[in-house]
C-alpha cells in the first residue's frame, strides 16, 4: 500500500477532532492529501460508510454515531 | 420514495431516537451532494457540521407538503457551509461558481436505507476476513468515529500504519467478496 493510499485510508475515518470552540477540525491526513487524493478519500468514506450502515442494528454508519454522541452530549 | 418527514414531530420535540432513524436514511443523499467540493473541502467534517446544523434548526422546520423537507434543508445547509468554506479558504470565485454549479447538476437525491440482503452478504464476508484486517475493521466499527486512529492502533498493538494498511485491506477484502456474489462496489 502507497503511502498515499494510506493517507486517503486515515482522511476516510469518520474521528474529527474540535478546536476548543467545539468546531470540527479537517483530518491532518486529509491536509497532507493533493486533489485527487482528497476525492479519493470522499469516495473511500462513502464506500466505508454503507458497509458500516449495514452492518449497524439501526443502519447507522460511524459518521452518524459520532454526530449522535456529539448530540447527546450537547444537547440542542 | 420513502418520506424522511415521517420522522420530524419526534426531531423537533427533541427525540434522539427520531433522528437517528432519520439519519439512516438522510447521510448517504448528503454525503454524495457534497462530492463536487471533495477537492478542497473535507467533506466528512463538512457532513458531520451540517448534521448536528440540521438537528440544531429542526424545530423551526416547515413542511411544505413536497416531502423531504428536512432533507431538503438538510443539502441547502451542507451547500451554504461548503459555500462559507470555500470563500474563508480565499478560493478563487470563478472556481467557487463551478463547483457550485457542478453541486447543482448533481441528479436530485432520494433517502436511502441499507439493505438487509446487503447485510447478510457484508456479515459472511466479514467472517472470511484475516485476523488483523479483521481486527482494526472492528475497532473502528465499535468506536464509531468516537476515537482516532493512532489509539485504535494502539489497542489493536499495531504501528499507526499497519492498523491503517489493515483497515484499507479489510475494506478491499469485503468489496472484492460482495462483488463475488454478484455485488460490485457501484452496486450497494
Amino acid at each position: 500500500m502507497s503511502s498515499e493510499e494510506i493517507l486517503i485510508e486515515a482522511a476516510a475515518a469518520a474521528f474529527r477532532a474540535r478546536n476548543p470552540a467545539g468546531e470540527i477540525l479537517p483530518s491532518s491526513a486529509w491536509m497532507d492529501l493533493d486533489a485527487e487524493g482528497r476525492v479519493a478519500a470522499h469516495d473511500v468514506a462513502a464506500r466505508s460508510r454503507l458497509l458500516e450502515a449495514a452492518l449497524d442494528p439501526d443502519g447507522l454508519s460511524s459518521t452518524a454515531r459520532a454526530v449522535l454522541l456529539r448530540i447527546a452530549g450537547a444537547g440542542r | 420514495m420513502d418520506d424522511l418527514d415521517v420522522h420530524l414531530p419526534g426531531i423537533v420535540a427533541g427525540e434522539p431516537e427520531a433522528f437517528t432513524r432519520w439519519l439512516a436514511g438522510a447521510e448517504r443523499s448528503l454525503r454524495q451532494s457534497l462530492r463536487s467540493f471533495a477537492s478542497r473541502l473535507d467533506t466528512e467534517a463538512l457532513l458531520q457540521e451540517t448534521l448536528l446544523r440540521v438537528w440544531q434548526v429542526a424545530p423551526r422546520a416547515v413542511p411544505d407538503g413536497a416531502g423531504n423537507s428536512l432533507l431538503r434543508l438538510g443539502l441547502a445547509i451542507a451547500r451554504n457551509l461548503a459555500l462559507s468554506g470555500l470563500r474563508r479558504a480565499r478560493t478563487d470565485p470563478v472556481a467557487i461558481d463551478v463547483l457550485e454549479r457542478e453541486a447543482n447538476d448533481t441528479s436530485p437525491f432520494e433517502p436511502a436505507l441499507p439493505d438487509p440482503l446487503l447485510r447478510d452478504l457484508i456479515e459472511h464476508c466479514v467472517h472470511r476476513l484475516p485476523r488483523q484486517p479483521a481486527l482494526a475493521l472492528r475497532l473502528r466499527l465499535e468506536t464509531s468515529g468516537s476515537e482516532p486512529d493512532d489509539s485504535l492502533a494502539r489497542r489493536a498493538g499495531m504501528k499507526l500504519n499497519t492498523f491503517l494498511q489493515n483497515f484499507g485491506r479489510a475494506r478491499k477484502l469485503l468489496a472484492a467478496c460482495l462483488a463475488e456474489r454478484g455485488l460490485p462496489a457501484g452496486s450497494w
